[in-house]
C-alpha cells in the first residue's frame, strides 16, 4: 500500500492504494466520483479521460501512485449538479448524449480544445472538431450533436468575446 | 482488466533510473506516459514486477548539436507539432505526428515509450529508421548508441537490454536544402496503419543529392528501400516520376497479409504511398526552389 | 383544445435526463456498491471446443484473504434454456458454468469471487481447465456438413432448426419470368458493443427471504422471471433494477447466465456479489450478432415487374441458444421480413440455423433486418443493372402503393409514405448522381450514389409471437401513473430507457393528457416495481409505451376534471386542463389548480363529489398490433472512392423516414442518426473474426473497429409523417431503423461506384481495392 496525496477538483484526497491501481479506480472507488467511467481499460474510448494539470489523459492508462501531488479534474466539477457549463448547456441543446456513459470523457477531452479555440479566437471546422474527439467513442449519437454543440459553445464564446470588446 | 501486482519505483534522477533498473533487471519496465504499456499491463499481456517511473527525469529536450537533432526519450508527441527545430530539420516526422493516435495518446505518449514499444507500423520507429537515428541507451554500465536499423528486432522487439533505458535519440538532420513528405493509411484516423511510406530528399539545383526512405508495414519492422534511394539520388527533382518509382517499390517488398488486410493490398497500398509521398516531395522541393 | 398550452406531443422538448448525465451524476451499474461487497470474477474457456475432464482450483485454498470459487460441479442443473416450439428445432441448454463440454472460446468455467477486482482478476490466473480437445466447427460450411460431429451429443447435425415459410405461387411465377436473376450476400458477425459492458450486482436479504439485483439490461422483468423459475424463489420476493444504463442496442435484451449466477451466488455467500464485465468478455462472450447467408432468385417479367422471390437463408447462431429470442429468431425473422416494401405475390423461404463454436448469436438493432434489406436492396440494384433500369424507377415500379397491403405471408402493413419518401429521395440526390457521372470512368476516383428502401416491421405484439412460438411469448407494455398531493406525477413505466429518451418523451405524453407540465413528472423506469412489461426492444417504446401512458393518464384526467367540475362548480364538459390548472372553457379565470385537485383527491377527499372514491392513479398497458405497425424509410449513400488505396469516404449521407405520429423530433432525429452510425460500422468495418481454430482475433477495440467522429459525415434527416390508427397515439416503432438501412444503402453506392455487385459486407479499404481492381480486370 503507498499513501497518495490528490488534489481532486480543488479538494485534497490522501488515499492510501496498491500501486497497481488505476487512478480510474481510485477516482470512483476512493474519491466517490462516479462521472468517471471505464469503457475499455485499454486506452481506445477515451471515456475515462480526466484532466491532470489541467491537460486531458486516460485514468484507465494511469496508475494513480504516479498521481501523487498532481490536481486532477473530474467532470463533477465542471458545471455542478445542474450540469451549468456553457459545453454541458450546449450538448442538452444539440442533443449530444443519449445514453450518457461516454459523455464525460468528450467533455473532458473537449473543454481545452473549446478553450484553445476561444483564446485564439478561432472557428474550427468540422474536420478540426471531429479530429479533436477522434480518441472518443460514442455509440449513441453518431457524433452530430456533439460537433454542433462545440462550434455553438466557441461560437458563443468568440461573440462574447467580440462585445466585449467593443 | 487490471495490471497484476507490481513495486513501484519513482526515479528521482537518471542515475536512480539506472540503478534501479540495474537492481531488478528483466523484471523492472520503464514507466513513462504508460500510452503503450498500461493498456498491455491492463490486459496481464506485460507483467513487470518493478515499475520504474521516469517522469521526474527530465529527459525532454529538444536540441541542435553538431548537425543533429537530439531529442529526449520523454518528448511528448505533440511537442513536434510546434517546435521549430522539427519543423526547419524534420519535416517528414512532423508530417508522420498527425498520424500518431488520437490527441490525448498524442499529448501524454512519449518518444521513448513509442520507440521501446515497437508496434511494427507506427509512426515514430519509421521516423527513426528513415532518419538513420542512433538511439541512445544508457545503463549503470554507461551508454551506448544503436543504429535505428539494429534496434528494432521485431514486431515489439528491441535491442535494449535488462538494466538499460533509451534516454534520448539523435536525428541526424538532413543537409541543404531538403524536402520531406510521410504518407500513412488506417481504416480510421488514428488506426494502427496498414501501410506508411516517408521519403527525405536532399537537393542542390534541382538535382538530388541524396535520399532516404522508409516503408512501414512491409516487415516486422520499418525498412529502408536503398534500391529506390539510389535510383533517387542524382535524379532532377522536375524529372522524377514518383508513380514508376512507387510501381517499384511494390516489386522489392513482399508484406504479409493478416485477417483484416489482404498481403496484394498491403504491397500495392505501400507502392501507392510511395509514390504520393515522392510526389509531394518533389512537388515541396519545386515550389521551395528560388 | 387547451388553447394556452402548447401541445407537448411533437415538441422539440429538450431532454429531462441530461443534467445527471452531463454532470456525471447518473448511477451505472458499476456505480451500485453494496458494502461488504464481494467481487466475481469469471474464468472463461481459451479453446473453441473441448470436453472439460476437470477445474483445478486447488491453487485458491490457501489464498490470503480467501476466496471463493464455484465450478459446474457446484451449480447442479442450473442452466440457460430458450427453446423455440417448432417441431423440427433441436433442443439444447447452456449450463451457467460448463460442464463436461465447452463450446466456445468465452464460455464460463469457474466464477471467482474476492475482496476486490483486482483480487478476483489474480485468483481467477490460478484456475486450471484440463480439456480433451474435439475439433472446433467455424464456418457455415463445418456445420452443414453431415460428416461433421455435433456440438451436442444428442443431437443429429449441427442445424439448430430448418424451416420454410410460402405464400403463392412460386412455380407460376417463374414460368412467368422474363429474368431470373440469383445472387448470394452474406453480412458479417459484429454487433452492438454499447460503451457501458453489461454487469449484475445482487443482494439477498435472508430475513425478508428478498433478492435485489441490479443489471444492466434492457427487460428487467423478463430476468426477474427467469431467476425465478430457475432458482425456485417466488417472484413477489425478488426485485430486479436497471440503473442508468450506458447503452443496450439490443446486446442487453436478452436474459444472461451471468445474471441468474450472480444471484445465486449472493444467495450461497451470503453477501453482495457483483460482476462487472471487461470489455474483452464483452466483445468475445457477451452477444453476436448478425453473420447471414442468403442466396436470392427473383422472377422478374420483361417490363420490369417482380414477380416471386425464392429465398435460402442460412445465418450462424453460434453454440448456444439465447433466451428470450431463441436460436430460430434470427434466421425466421430474415425469412418473414424478406419480401419488404415491394408488390408481388410469390414467395419461398427456406431458413436455417447452424451451431458453431462461436459466440452466441443475439439480437442487435434491426435483429436480422440489416442482413435482409441488404440482401433486398442489393438484389434490387442487381436486378435494374441485369435489365438495364434506373435502380430507383424499377423501385417505383414495384413499390406498394395502396394500403392496407396484405404480404405474400399474409401481414398487413399499415399505411406509409413508400412512394413518396423514394420521389423525395431521388430529387435530394440528383446533384450527386450528377456528380457520380462525372468520375465514372475515371482510373482513380469514383463517386456513387445508393439507395435502400426499406420498410420496419417495429411494436410486435403477442399474436406476432405467438405465432412464431418465441419464448418471449408476449409483447405488452404497461404504465402505472400516479397524482401526488402536490400535483406532481411519478410513472412507473415498464420500459427501460438507455438513451431514447424516454424519461422526456413519456412525460410529454402524460402532460398532453393531464395538463400538467412535463418538469413536474417524474419517469421512474427500468425497475420490476413497475407493471409488468417485456421492457425495451423492438422499436415499442413510442407506440406502446407511449400509448399506456397516454391511456393511463387520460384516465387519471377524466378523475381531475371531475373533481375540478365539482369544484369549480360547472358541468364537467366545460371543464379542461392545462398549464397545471383546471379552468373552465372560455373562462380562464375560473381554475383551479391541479395541485388543490389532487390534494382534494388524496387527502381533503370531504371536497371530493358524493360517492366518489378517494386516489389519483391508474394503469394500462398497450400491446402490438396483430401485425405491427410499419415504419419506413429510404436511406442514401453518397461515396467516393480512392480506386488505388481503396478509402472510401463518406460525402453525404440522407435519410427520408416515416415512422408516424414524431413525439419530440430532437430524439428521432438522434435516434436516426445514432442508428445509422452504428450501420455505417456495419457496412464498413466492425467484424469478429475467429481462426480455423475457433480463436476469437478480434477482443480489443484496436481490432474491433467502430465509427470514430472523422470518418462519419453529417447525417440528414428528412420526415414524412403517416400517423398508425393501429397505436393510441399514432405512433410507429423508430430506433431501429436508423442502423437497418447503411449496409445496403453504401453497398449499393459502391456497386454504382465501381460498376461490380457488391455481395457481402464489411467493405474495408482491402476489400474495396480488390472489388476496384476486379471491375478495372473484367471480372
Amino acid at each position: 500500500m503507498t499513501r497518495i496525496t490528490l488534489t481532486v477538483n480543488g479538494r485534497k484526497h490522501v488515499v492510501e492504494a496498491e500501486p497497481r491501481r488505476l487512478l480510474a479506480d481510485v477516482l470512483r472507488e476512493d474519491c466517490g466520483l462516479t462521472g468517471v467511467h471505464i469503457g475499455c481499460a485499454h486506452g481506445a474510448c477515451g471515456c475515462c479521460t480526466v484532466h491532470v494539470d489541467g491537460s486531458p489523459r486516460l485514468s484507465c492508462l494511469t496508475f494513480a501512485v504516479q498521481m501523487d501531488g498532481r490536481a486532477i479534474r473530474t467532470v463533477e466539477d465542471l458545471g455542478g449538479t445542474e450540469a451549468t457549463h456553457p459545453l454541458q448547456q450546449a450538448f442538452r441543446r444539440n442533443h449530444a448524449l443519449q445514453c450518457g456513459y461516454c459523455t464525460p470523457g468528450f467533455l473532458m477531452a473537449l473543454l481545452p480544445f473549446v478553450e484553445a479555440q476561444v483564446s485564439a479566437g478561432q472557428m474550427p471546422d468540422d474536420d478540426e472538431i471531429r479530429e479533436a474527439m477522434s480518441g472518443n467513442i460514442c455509440r449513441c449519437t453518431g457524433y452530430q450533436g456533439i460537433v454542433e454543440a462545440v462550434r455553438e459553445t466557441i461560437g458563443d464564446a468568440l461573440a462574447a468575446k467580440t462585445e466585449a470588446a467593443q | 482488466m487490471r495490471p497484476k501486482e507490481f513495486v513501484y519505483h519513482r526515479a528521482r534522477d537518471l542515475d536512480h533510473a539506472l540503478a534501479l533498473l540495474a537492481e531488478h533487471g528483466e523484471e523492472a519496465r520503464p514507466i513513462s506516459g504508460g500510452q503503450s504499456l498500461v493498456p498491455m499491463m491492463n490486459l496481464r499481456l506485460a507483467r513487470p514486477d518493478h515499475l520504474v517511473d521516469v517522469n521526474d527525469l527530465g529527459l525532454d529536450e529538444i536540441r541542435e548539436e553538431a548537425g543533429a537533432l537530439h531529442v529526449g526519450a520523454m518528448v511528448r508527441h505533440e511537442r513536434y507539432l510546434t517546435d521549430p527545430l522539427i519543423r526547419r530539420h524534420l519535416p517528414a516526422l512532423l508530417e508522420a505526428v498527425h498520424w500518431i493516435g488520437h490527441p490525448t495518446i498524442r499529448r501524454n505518449g512519449t518518444l521513448g515509450g513509442s520507440l521501446c514499444h515497437a508496434d511494427p507500423t507506427a509512426e515514430l520507429p519509421a521516423m527513426a529508421v528513415l532518419h538513420g537515428a542512433r538511439i541512445v541507451l544508457a545503463s549503470t554500465a554507461g551508454r551506448r548508441e544503436v543504429a535505428a536499423c539494429d534496434f528494432f528486432k521485431g514486431a515489439y522487439m528491441t535491442d535494449v537490454q535488462p538494466g538499460e533505458m533509451l534516454v534520448s535519440v539523435i536525428f541526424p538532420c538532413p543537409q541543404g536544402a531538403h524536402s520531406g513528405a510521410f504518407e500513412e493509411l488506417g481504416e480510421r484516423l488514428g488506426d494502427f496503419a496498414m501501410g506508411s511510406f516517408g521519403v527525405v530528399l536532399e537537393h542542390e539545383g534541382g538535382v538530388i543529392r541524396r535520399a532516404a526512405t522508409v516503408c512501414g508495414g512491409a516487415k516486422m519492422t520499418p525498412i529502408r528501400l536503398p534500391e529506390i534511394e539510389a535510383a533517387l539520388q542524382g535524379q532532377t527533382l522536375a524529372g522524377l516520376d514518383a508513380a514508376a518509382l512507387g510501381d517499384r517499390v511494390t516489386g522489392l517488398i513482399a508484406p504479409a497479409g493478416d485477417f483484416q488486410v489482404s498481403a496484394e493490398y498491403r504491397r500495392a497500398l505501400i507502392g501507392e504511398l510511395a509514390g504520393r509521398a515522392l510526389q509531394r516531395a518533389r512537388d515541396i522541393a519545386l515550389n521551395a526552389q528560388p | 383544445m387547451k388553447a394556452e398550452t402548447p401541445r407537448q406531443i411533437g415538441a422539440r422538448v429538450l431532454r429531462l435526463e441530461d443534467p445527471r448525465l452531463l454532470s456525471g451524476r447518473a448511477r451505472y451499474i458499476d456505480d451500485i456498491r453494496p458494502a461488504n461487497c464481494l467481487h466475481l470474477k469469471f474464468v472463461r474457456a481459451q479453446v473453441a471446443h473441448a470436453r472439460l475432464l476437470d477445474v483445478d482450483t486447488s491453487m485458491l485454498a490457501d489464498l490470503e484473504p480467501a476466496v471463493t470459487v464455484f465450478t459446474g460441479k457446484d451449480i447442479g442443473k442450473l442452466s440457460m434454456k430458450s427453446h423455440q416450439d417448432y417441431p423440427e428445432m433441436q433442443y439444447a441448454e447452456q449450463p451457467l458454468l460448463a460442464q463436461g463440454r465447452v463450446r466456445f472460446v468465452g464460455e464460463p468455467i469457474a466464477a471467482v469471487l474476492a475482496e476486490d477486482a483486482y483480487l478476483a482478476e489474480d485468483a481467477a490466473e490460478m484456475v486450471f481447465a484440463d480439456f480433451d480437445f474435439l475439433d472446433p466447427v467455424t464456418t457455415m460450411e463445418q456445420a452443414l456438413d453431415p460428416a461433421v460431429q455435433p456440438l451436442f451429443d444428442h443431437w443429429k447435425n449441427n442445424t439448430w432448426v430448418e424451416r420454410q415459410m410460402k405464400g403463392g405461387d412460386l412455380q407460376a411465377a417463374r414460368a412467368a419470368a422474363a429474368h431470373v436473376i440469383r445472387r448470394t450476400y452474406t453480412n458479417q458477425r459484429h454487433t452492438g458493443v454499447p460503451m457501458e459492458g453489461r454487469g449484475v450486482v445482487a443482494e439477498y436479504d435472508p430475513g425478508q427471504r428478498f433478492l435485489t439485483v441490479w443489471s444492466s439490461t434492457q427487460m428487467p422483468h423478463l430476468v426477474r422471471t427467469y431467476i425465478a423459475e430457475e432458482l425456485g424463489l417466488p417472484e413477489s420476493r425478488i426485485r430486479v433494477i436497471a440503473p442508468d444504463v450506458g447503452g443496450g442496442f439490443g446486446v442487453k435484451g436478452q436474459v444472461f447466465g451471468e445474471e441468474v449466477l450472480v444471484a445465486w451466488c449472493a444467495i450461497q455467500t451470503g453477501r453482495p456479489v457483483k460482476w462487472i464485465e471487461d470489455r474483452r468478455e464483452n466483445l468475445m462472450a457477451s452477444i453476436h450478432a448478425r453473420d447471414h447467408r442468403h442466396t436470392l432468385e427473383a422472377y422478374v417479367s420483361a417490363e420490369g415487374r417482380l414477380l416471386g422471390l425464392k429465398a435460402d437463408i442460412t445465418v450462424d447462431i453460434g453454440a448456444y441458444s439465447t433466451y428470450p429470442f431463441s436460436a430460430a429468431g434470427e434466421s425466421g425473422m430474415a425469412a418473414k421480413v424478406m419480401p419488404g416494401p415491394y408488390d408481388f405475390q410469390a414467395y419461398e423461404a427456406t431458413f436455417r440455423s447452424l451451431a458453431t463454436n462461436k459466440c452466441p448469436n443475439g439480437t442487435y438493432r434491426g435483429v436480422a433486418r440489416p442482413s435482409a434489406v441488404f440482401s433486398q436492396e442489393r438484389l434490387m440494384d442487381d436486378i435494374a443493372r441485369e435489365i438495364g433500369m434506373d435502380p430507383i424507377a424499377f423501385r417505383l415500379k414495384n413499390i406498394i402503393r395502396t394500403f392496407p397491403y396484405r404480404n405474400v405471408l399474409g401481414f398487413s402493413y399499415d399505411p406509409g409514405s413508400y412512394v413518396e419518401s423514394l420521389e423525395k429521395t431521388r430529387e435530394l440526390l440528383a446533384p450527386d448522381f450528377a456528380r457520380a457521372s462525372a468520375t465514372a470512368g475515371d482510373p482513380n476516383r469514383r463517386i456513387g450514389v445508393g439507395i435502400a428502401c426499406f420498410i420496419e416491421q417495429t411494436a410486435h405484439g403477442t399474436p406476432d409471437f405467438t405465432r412464431r412460438r418465441v419464448p418471449i411469448e408476449t409483447g405488452y407494455i404497461a404504465a402505472r401513473l400516479e397524482v401526488m398531493t402536490d400535483g406532481h406525477v411519478l410513472i412507473d413505466l415498464g420500459l427501460q430507457n438507455h438513451g431514447q429518451g424516454l424519461e422526456t418523451t413519456m412525460a410529454q405524453v402524460a402532460s398532453d393528457a393531464l395538463g400538467i407540465t412535463p418538469d413536474r413528472i417524474y419517469v421512474r423506469h427500468g425497475d420490476t416495481s413497475a407493471p409488468y412489461s417485456v421492457g425495451t426492444w423492438g422499436s415499442r417504446g413510442g407506440p406502446l409505451g407511449g400509448g399506456a401512458v397516454h391511456l393511463a393518464a387520460t384516465e387519471i384526467a377524466g378523475k381531475m376534471r371531475a373533481i375540478a367540475a365539482h369544484l369549480l362548480q360547472a358541468p364537467v364538459g366545460s371543464v379542461q386542463l392545462g398549464d397545471n390548472k383546471a379552468f373552465v372553457s372560455d373562462q380562464p379565470d375560473r381554475f383551479v389548480d391541479l395541485a388543490y385537485v389532487a390534494r382534494s383527491a388524496l387527502r381533503n377527499v370531504d371536497r371530493l363529489p358524493e360517492g366518489m372514491a378517494p386516489g389519483l392513479a391508474a394503469e394500462a398497458s398497450v400491446d402490438g398490433p396483430k401485425d405491427g405497425s410499419y415504419s419506413n424509410a429510404v436511406h442514401a449513400a453518397v461515396v467516393d472512392i480512392d480506386l488505388r488505396t481503396g478509402k472510401l469516404k463518406l460525402l453525404r449521407y440522407v435519410v427520408v423516414e416515416d415512422c408516424g405520429t414524431i413525439l419530440n423530433p430532437l430524439v428521432v432525429d438522434g435516434q436516426v442518426r445514432g442508428g445509422v452510425v452504428q450501420g455505417i460500422g456495419s457496412a464498413l468495418w466492425e467484424h469478429f473474426v475467429y481462426d480455423a481454430e475457433g480463436q476469437p482475433l478480434t477482443t480489443s477495440f484496436a481490432d474491433y473497429l467502430m465509427p470514430q467522429a472523422p470518418e462519419i459525415p453529417m447525417i440528414e434527416v428528412h420526415h414524412f409523417e403517416t400517423p398508425t390508427s393501429l397505436t393510441p397515439l399514432g405512433a410507429k416503432g423508430l430506433g431501429e431503423g436508423g442502423a437497418i438501412g447503411p449496409p445496403a444503402a453504401i453497398a449499393n453506392a459502391v456497386t454504382h461506384a465501381l460498376d461490380i455487385g457488391v455481395t457481402g459486407t464489411p467493405l474495408t479499404a482491402s476489400v474495396l481495392w480488390h472489388l476496384a481492381k476486379t471491375a478495372r480486370e473484367g471480372g
